[in-house]
């Protein structure tokens, strides 16, 4: 009995795939390269949400947190300033909430060369 | 795969589904089939359930930063509350402490231990999925379904602890023949209001079998599929072997109510999933 318990659990976790990500478009887009570092990161998504956190975190360092506190309004796109400081890669984690009240969260990279 | 904190809100979840349901199904049969001792199980499913409901809140709130920060921090559980998040956490506290507080009230207290119950289950039609498709039809069906799960979950434990003393072996056979009767038709419901949240839900054949989200719900409609069976042999067999004074009936009976325990927990931990971690396929 125990085994089928266990067998079920597992079935049901190999399903598990990753939390909401309603995300249609990113500037940079995801896995771009760029010439040059961006001032500005614009994320574009599907239906409104609140932006509760954005991280960007060089592919040396560790992740730094991107201003958000101006954005205090469910939206379905937003224009965040972006401080990178080397090339190389970078990877934007955000966090949000949709207006149903789920909380969403994604991410996405690009190289600067 | 989820974060640590996905995964804790999954936990929460499953003991939100589990509390809810068992405590609501506790007193629905109660009322229904006029049972004694319930008010233990009732009581601790529905602290449970309350547990649940404020950790899957708060839960929330850490998604939103995604560090034990949102936990206690007052911008995001504001702003939580004021999302369909809060609301269902309102009816599903009001619920449950009415749910309670009928437990010291006597017969006429269960009764309102029972609306308890449908308000708590009520909190379902506020958030998630269903609600994100703001139908009228959906929420019906949604509440059907929960209000006859609930009232099948409900009735396990009281059945097996009947069944297993030889004194209320009788109570055990006329309690599981009544259930059966009542089941005959209300099971059938569940499953067409699941089967129809699913089609909408879903949209397609193809994405049931291609995404994340319709493999779940294939794992979720074979765990139904085994529970309907081990109900059908205790509708079949069991329940009439019992009225026939069969004592090795009531040994089976019991049996295979522990195996449909875990049948349902397994249900709802898929459905715990389902519903906290995975997307609808676009």
């Amino acid at each position: 009995m125990k085994a089928i318990l266990l067998a079920g659990l597992v079935s049901i976790w190999a399903v598990v795939a990753s939390a909401h990500s309603p995300l249609m478009a990113t500037t940079p887009a995801n896995e771009a390269t760029l010439a040059e570092i961006p001032t500005e990161i614009a994320l574009i998504f599907k239906n409104n949400i609140r932006l509760t956190r954005v991280t960007s975190a060089h592919e040396n360092g560790d992740p730094m947190k991107v201003e958000i506190s101006s954005q205090t309004k469910f939206a379905t796109d937003f224009l965040l300033p972006f401080n990178g400081v080397e090339r190389g890669d970078y990877i934007i984690e955000w966090r949000g909430l949709g207006e149903d009240g789920h909380a969403l969260n994604g991410s996405f990279v690009f190289t600067v060369k | 795969m989820p974060d640590l904190w996905g995964i804790a809100a999954i936990v929460a979840k499953f003991g939100l589904y589990l509390g809810i349901f068992t405590a609501a199904g506790t007193v629905f049969t109660a009322v229904i089939f006029r049972l004694v001792r319930y008010r233990g199980v009732a009581c601790g499913f529905a602290c449970i359930g309350l547990v649940s409901a404020l950790m899957s809140f708060f839960l929330q709130g850490a998604m939103l930063t995604g560090d034990a920060s949102g936990l206690s921090d007052p911008e995001m559980l504001g702003l939580l509350w004021q999302t369909p998040s809060g609301t269902a956490l309102m009816y599903r506290m009001a619920g449950l402490g009415l749910l309670i507080a009928g437990l010291f009230a006597g017969r006429i207290g269960l009764v309102g231990s029972a609306n308890g119950g449908v308000l708590a289950i009520w909190s379902f039609n506020h958030i998630g999925h269903v609600a994100g498709q703001n139908a009228l039809l959906l929420d019906l069906a949604l509440m059907l379904h929960l209000l006859v799960a609930a009232f099948w979950i409900g009735i396990l434990m009281p059945l097996r602890r009947l069944a297993r003393s030889r004194e209320t072996a009788d109570v055990a056979a006329s309690v599981g023949h009544r259930f059966g009767q009542i089941a005959s038709v209300a099971v059938p419901i569940l499953i067409v209001a699941g089967v129809y949240m699913g089609y909408v839900l879903v949209g397609s054949v193809s994405a049931l079998f291609g995404a994340a989200y319709g493999q779940a719900i294939i794992i979720k409609l074979t765990l139904v599929g085994i529970l309907l069976a081990l109900a059908a042999l205790n509708k079949l067999r069991f329940v009439p072997g019992l009225q026939a004074g069969d004592e090795s009936a009531a040994r089976k009976l019991a049996k295979a109510i522990t195996f449909e325990w875990i049948i349902v927990l397994l249900i709802l931990a898929t459905t715990a999933v389902l519903t906290t971690s995975l997307t609808l396929p676009t």
